[in-house]
């Protein structure tokens, strides 16, 4: 053997060696459910002069605990995506940095929804959908409680995210309890269980192989509010109202506000928090409506008229946030006990 | 080859496999603090999980065995119109997204699909709809191995026992069950390897009853950070598989015989007997691999001409255009890595074995290890490509150790003997005749590459999004055009996998053709 066969190595070495790494160069993390118009970003860039770097990392839950791995060196400088589920975990977890400055206007309702190292970006309610269809076809009366999907009637209809691996299905946990209480809430979802309840990984599986719109066999799922609006956004032909709907049953509508905040330990301080209000700003407030399907936080900001299809429901059943620290991570593992095992 | 040389080889892989994955997991490890070394036991839940992910691999192996081995002899001894597209094709459950093979899955055997429309029983979840998206994504593995197995098996001998009044059905058992066990058992290693860890279609079709270890270790890691409990349980499942890729290992190597070069050649099949065993095979391959398959096809050409304008999409270019840059990078890196290795690990059980360590390592743990030990490299270029190239090169690995343990060894003497230097011998005779071998290799490396495999747990940069990201972005929102522009994509995909595919293995043919002839 010659040291010719060694040859293609070198060059695997010095082309990895060629990549890196730059200064002026804002590192944001996110999850994968990120999404502002490129424009926007563009000009974000050219009046912040910095270069940004987006990673995408799963979804929220995922994404915060990469974070709290790496905080001795942290992997970015921004950080959006952190809702009140799991701010406490990163307060706990010492991974913001405190943001200057003066912010815009919350809504009023938002008010201390998050903690002040993260500001409100969006929210939205991880709700009850069913299939307008289904239920037509089979002349079955919508449910009216979280009781009635526990009866008979209504056996293997529904199907939920697992908690422990999709933040919808959490919220939607969290909603049951915030609702009836722990004891309440658990006795159900053990009825739910002996009624033929469906727990697939994320939200996608769901919506895409569990939904009897979308080919299943169940016309309940637990998505959002808006859904329903992005259904006839997205529709193939006009319709004048969308195919699924949204439901607000007391149990089931969860409030998840979604903020940003800054990275302790990272770099480009100014235009990290430059950055934040620019998520903060009207236009982009604007455009997530229908880029990531969520409210605008900011106060005054107008609705997009597809949204018009998205009424916000009037209450929801989301738990105090101290509550959901002390106990999230209990919750999962009873509810694993409970509906899985 | 000289020892020497045969280590320093070795040393290449076996570092990029200390880099990228030993360490990264053993930093990982060591963040949890003390592992609970006997929970996984103790707690029933989790004994279920293990118990469960190894039983329904067996299962796998039985079904791609008994499925598989007929359906490759049937390709292999005969010749007729798109064979070779038929192979090429057998490996497009690698590409396309779980999600949509899902969905393809369902369109057939679920609640709203054709079966129940003609009458027949609906699957809506459990372990059959499970086992059965195992069958789809691996009986590939066990027919291609198979097939080339059978190709190589030596005419004279075939043609001696025929001569000494065998019947075809000891002939099999006798000559040609021998020369193909090794490379069976090649393919079933991986089969059971593949299901064991399993973490794709078959979790979305099984739902979350039948989920497999590596659901609970992705639990533990990502959303749980139970750093020791994942590691003990990542390690648990790494003794329980490692154990069997060293047994297959020091089988294979016991099994391994020389084979000579006269081959069998394909013929057409003659009279209804055999026609009916062809059509028997095709339509075996059409029920398990191809029918999702076409009916995400169908969905997607009926979802009409809108749904097509997602392919002038910026967006969709550049996807197309960074799937196929990794997988060039992805496959040379995985290429050269796969022919260090099994060059190297010609003569050493031990080292052969550890080509199947990234098969058998947890990804979730690896990824966030990778994260926790290069937190600087984090979402760099060389990183990415350094994963996809991790996750395919145990492909080319398998199959360049199983390719050269049928290599007849006379033909490198005589050329040495000739006067020609090692690398000399290597280029002209070793190299040449390995070929068959080093193609499906990286035909099934690119199908790694292309397929989803890294995709999803590693940190992605939108720029660098890849059609497989792309359909994952369209399926994480409400809609109906969403729904069709996943589906045009993962069409979109499977075409290019299809092309891939027949690049890389098409000189074969015409080479073997070019031999014959001379």
């Amino acid at each position: 053997m010659r040291p010719h066969f060694f040859a293609p190595w070198f060059a695997v070495l010095l082309a990895c060696s060629a990549a890196h790494a730059a200064a002026g160069e804002l590192r944001l993390l996110t999850h994968a459910s990120f999404a502002v118009p490129q424009p926007l970003l563009a000009q974000f860039e050219k009046e912040a002069g910095v270069t940004l770097r987006i990673t995408k990392s799963g979804d929220a839950g995922e994404m915060l605990n990469k974070l709290i791995l790496t905080r001795a060196n942290p992997v970015a400088d921004v950080v959006f995506g952190i809702d009140n589920v799991l701010a406490a975990k990163a307060l706990a977890a010492q991974v913001l940095a405190p943001l200057e400055g003066t912010a815009p206007a919350s809504a009023e309702a938002l008010a201390g929804a998050l903690p002040d190292t993260l500001a409100p970006v969006d929210y939205g309610y991880v709700t009850l959908n069913y299939d307008k269809a289904w239920f037509a076809k089979r002349k079955l009366a919508l449910p009216q409680s979280l009781d009635d999907l526990a009866q008979p009637a209504y056996a293997k209809l529904t199907v939920v995210q697992n908690p422990a691996t999709s933040s919808p299905g959490h919220a939607f946990l969290l909603a049951t309890i915030g609702a009836l209480g722990e004891e309440q809430a658990f006795a159900w979802w053990g009825r739910m269980r002996a009624n033929g309840l469906k727990v697939v990984k994320g939200w996608s599986e769901a919506y895409y192989t569990e939904f009897s719109h979308n080919g299943g066999s169940r016309p309940l799922v637990v998505s959002y509010a808006t859904s329903p609006a992005a259904e006839l956004f997205y529709a193939k032909t006009k319709l004048a109202e969308p195919p699924t709907g949204s439901l607000t049953l007391r149990g089931a509508v969860f409030r998840q506000v979604e903020g940003a905040g800054l990275v302790a330990g990272g770099r480009e301080r100014a235009a990290a928090l430059r950055f934040v209000r620019f998520l903060q700003s009207a236009p982009v407030q604007q455009a997530l409506q229908t880029e990531m399907w969520m409210y605008p936080a900011t106060r005054g900001v107008a609705r997009a008229e597809a949204l018009r299809h998205a009424p916000e429901p009037s209450r929801s059943d989301t738990p105090p946030a101290q509550a959901i620290a002390d106990k999230g991570a209990d919750w999962v593992r009873r509810w694993t006990q409970v509906v899985l095992k | 080859m000289k020892l020497r040389a045969r280590w320093l080889l070795g040393t290449v892989p076996l570092a990029f496999l200390l880099v990228l994955l030993v360490a990264p997991a053993a930093r990982l490890a060591m963040e949890g603090g003390q592992l609970p070394w006997s929970t996984p036991w103790q707690d029933a839940y989790l004994r279920w999980r293990i118990e469960w992910s190894l039983a329904q691999a067996l299962v796998t192996c039985v079904g791609t065995l008994l499925l598989g081995v007929p359906v490759a002899w049937v390709l292999a001894r005969f010749e007729f119109a798109g064979r070779s597209w038929v192979l090429h094709a057998l490996m497009l459950p690698f590409v396309v997204p779980n999600l949509v093979a899902a969905m393809g899955v369902l369109a057939l055997l679920g609640p709203q699909g054709v079966v129940q429309a003609l009458g027949g029983a609906a699957l809506d979840s459990g372990p059959w709809l499970l086992l059965y998206g195992n069958l789809f994504f691996n009986l590939c593995l066990v027919v291609r191995a198979c097939t080339e197995a059978l190709g190589q098996v030596s005419a004279s001998r075939i043609a001696a026992a025929r001569t000494l009044g065998a019947t075809p059905w000891r002939v099999f058992w006798r000559v040609e069950w021998p020369a193909m066990a090794p490379w069976l058992l090649s393919a079933l290693c991986l089969v059971f390897l593949y299901c064991a860890s399993g973490f794709g279609l078959a979790l979305v079709l099984g739902g979350q009853e039948y989920a497999t270890v590596e659901v609970e270790i992705y639990t533990l890691v990502a959303h749980e950070l139970e750093l020791a409990q994942a590691a003990a349980l990542a390690l648990w499942m790494l003794g329980l598989t490692a154990g069997l890729a060293l047994g297959y290992t020091a089988l294979a190597r016991g099994l391994a015989a020389p084979q000579r070069a006269d081959t069998v050649p394909r013929r057409r099949p003659q009279g209804v007997g055999q026609w009916a065993a062809v059509a028997v095979a095709l339509l075996v391959l059409a029920l398990v691999c191809a029918a999702p398959l076409v009916a995400i096809v169908a969905k997607t050409l009926h979802a009409g001409a809108a749904a097509w304008g997602v392919l002038w999409e910026a967006g969709t270019l550049q996807a197309l255009w960074n799937s196929l840059r990794f997988t060039l990078m992805a496959v040379g890196l995985a290429t050269l890595l796969g022919l260090s290795h099994a060059l190297a690990a010609r003569r050493s059980t031990l080292l052969r074995a550890l080509a199947f360590l990234p098969l058998v390592l947890s990804p979730v743990a690896v990824a966030f290890g990778l994260l926790l030990l290069y937190p600087q490299w984090t979402a760099s270029l060389a990183l990415l490509v350094g994963a996809y190239a991790l996750l395919a090169y145990p492909f080319v690995a398998q199959s360049l150790a199983a390719g050269l343990d049928a290599m007849p060894r006379h033909l490198g003497q005589v050329a040495r003997s000739l006067g020609a230097s090692p690398w000399r011998v290597f280029w002209r005779v070793t190299l040449p005749l390995l070929r068959p071998a080093l193609r499906r290799g990286m035909a099934f490396a690119a199908a790694t590459a292309v397929g989803e495999f890294a995709v999803t747990l590693f940190l992605s940069r939108p720029e660098w999004a890849t059609l497989t990201t792309r359909v994952y972005e369209y399926l994480g929102r409400p809609g109906a055009a969403n729904r069709d522009a996943a589906l045009v994509l993962a069409c979109l995909l499977m075409a290019l996998a299809l092309l891939a595919f027949a690049v890389i293995e098409s000189t074969n043919d015409a080479m073997k053709e070019s031999t014959r002839r001379a």
